[in-house]
């Protein structure tokens, strides 16, 4: 489903990957964790090129992500990406949110892009606000919303950057549940996080990366009991205080 | 004053309308509201090229933005005057020739704040709809100006009223707007000079006043639809 083929990538002279070599199959859930500044949201933000890379080559179903030439919309309507900040549209409620791609991108009339916005709102437990404004929802449902929104596109893979790093401890939960209830319906999911718990609980495997390398590749039973890497070790030493 | 008022008041509002042309404060202020209504779409093409990931186009619209903002509005009212009869004939009148004039000189003030009102909104608004698959128009489109634009009321009501003082240029050549009133009027005083243009000075300042209180209740206004929903 993606693979990553000895990708570098580097902000001017300043290198962020050093030659990452992965593959994620398809249903697969992979938790992407480290350091901060280690390189792990770069990582996923290059999948659907919101960064480009200097060297290798990315690949989503196959197709080479940054092939000269791609058409780079609808590489990204088939990639669905989660942000630390929601990024929902603050001019527009909660349905519309959802509505806008399938309606804008893939043409969908805007019944059809309704009914099914509501039938995603109802999976992330959403669908009572669908009216509302996103500065009128707390952090948690706005994340809901925007993974709803994310949906909407039927992506085979999704991308969360740091999805629950900005909300307060209380919302955490939440959005997890609906992350889990993906992955449990067998989504291709990347997560960079810092809930172990979740990593825990769904990831199929656990990459750790620090100084833009993948260190460590473990299912989670092994990573959290027998890191293998030091500075593995370090870091889930260091996060357990 | 009153007397004055009293004689040629509807010199000063109206000018020979409607028997003759349009003048006077009305022309005033139809020069200026055109001048806006032709900017405003103009100055979303500028905002947008200043704005634009394509070198080329960016560099062009910043090169017109700097030029005309580098230039007394009096020098392109000049050059509308001897350049838009040589394009479009010699039978334009001078209030299309102004209001030509006007539009190139706000176009470039209005495009600026376009400009700033879409740099101004977070990057992550543009990451979320090119993520979702949407193109760089329909982006624009759909998420970044009719949030920019919305924020941007008060800025560009703003600009209205320095168009209204603008157009008293178009006395330079000839246009028959409230100055070029008050100095026909004054001519045919000829003892009154200051009272003349001091009821001229009271009438561009109760009408640029008066707009900008609509500004600062717009603003207030649109600073509670913020809070109680979107940014």
């Amino acid at each position: 489903m993606l693979e990553f083929i000895d990708v570098h990538q580097s902000y001017g002279n300043t290198p962020v990957l050093k030659g990452i070599s992965e593959t994620v199959a398809a249903g697969e859930v992979v938790v992407v964790c480290g350091p901060s500044g280690s390189g792990k949201s770069t990582l996923i933000r290059t999948v659907n090129r919101l960064e480009e890379i200097n060297r290798g080559s990315i690949r989503v179903a196959g197709q080479d992500v940054h092939a000269p030439g791609r058409d780079i919309n609808a590489l990204r309507a088939g990639i669905g990406f989660v942000f630390q900040q929601f990024n929902l549209f603050p001019h527009r409620c909660v349905l519309d949110n959802v509505m806008m791609a399938p309606t804008t991108v893939r043409g969908m009339s805007r019944a059809q892009a309704r009914e099914r916005a509501h039938a995603l709102l109802e999976r992330v437990g959403m669908a009572h606000k669908a009216q509302a404004f996103p500065t009128e929802l707390s952090g948690g449902q706005q994340q809901r919303v925007a993974i709803a929104r994310t949906l909407a596109m039927e992506p085979p893979l999704i991308l969360f950057d740091e999805p629950t790093s900005a909300l307060d401890p209380e919302m955490v939960g939440e959005v997890l549940a609906v992350m889990k209830d993906l992955a449990r319906q067998g989504m291709t999911m990347v997560c960079v996080t810092h809930e172990m718990g979740f990593a825990r609980e769904v990831a199929d495997r656990v990459w750790f990366i620090d100084a833009g390398q993948v260190l460590e590749r473990a299912t989670p039973e092994d990573f959290f009991h027998r890191p293998q890497h030091p500075r593995a070790q370090k870091f889930l030493a260091d996060t357990r205080h | 004053m009153l007397e004055i008022l009293h004689d040629y008041g509807l010199i000063l509002l109206i000018g020979e309308y409607p028997h003759g042309p349009l003048g006077g404060l009305a022309m005033t202020l139809v020069l200026a509201a055109a001048a806006l209504a032709l900017s405003f779409p103009l100055a979303v093409l500028v905002g947008i090229g200043r704005t634009s990931p394509i070198v080329l186009v960016a560099r062009l619209a910043g090169l017109y933005a700097n030029t005309v903002r580098g230039l007394p509005l009096l020098l392109l009212v000049f050059w509308s005057y001897f350049a838009v009869p040589m394009l479009f004939g010699k039978s334009i009148n001078a209030s299309l020739v102004m209001l030509v004039a006007l539009v190139i000189y706000e176009t470039a003030y209005l495009g600026e704040i376009v400009k700033a009102g879409i740099l101004a909104l977070p990057r992550g608004q543009t990451e979320a709809a090119r993520t979702l698959g949407m193109g760089y128009w329909t982006t624009l489109r759909k998420v970044i100006l009719p949030q920019a634009l919305f924020n941007m009321i008060p800025s560009m009501m703003n600009q209205f009223v320095v168009v209204v003082k603008n157009t008293s240029l178009a006395y330079v050549i000839g246009v028959d707007e409230l100055t070029n009133a008050a100095y026909q009027v004054n001519s045919q005083l000829l003892t009154k000079p200051f009272e003349v243009y001091a009821l001229l000075a009271i009438t561009y300042f109760v009408v640029c006043f008066a707009l900008s209180r609509a500004v600062a209740a717009l603003e207030k206004r649109i600073a509670r639809t913020r809070r109680s929903r979107p940014a």
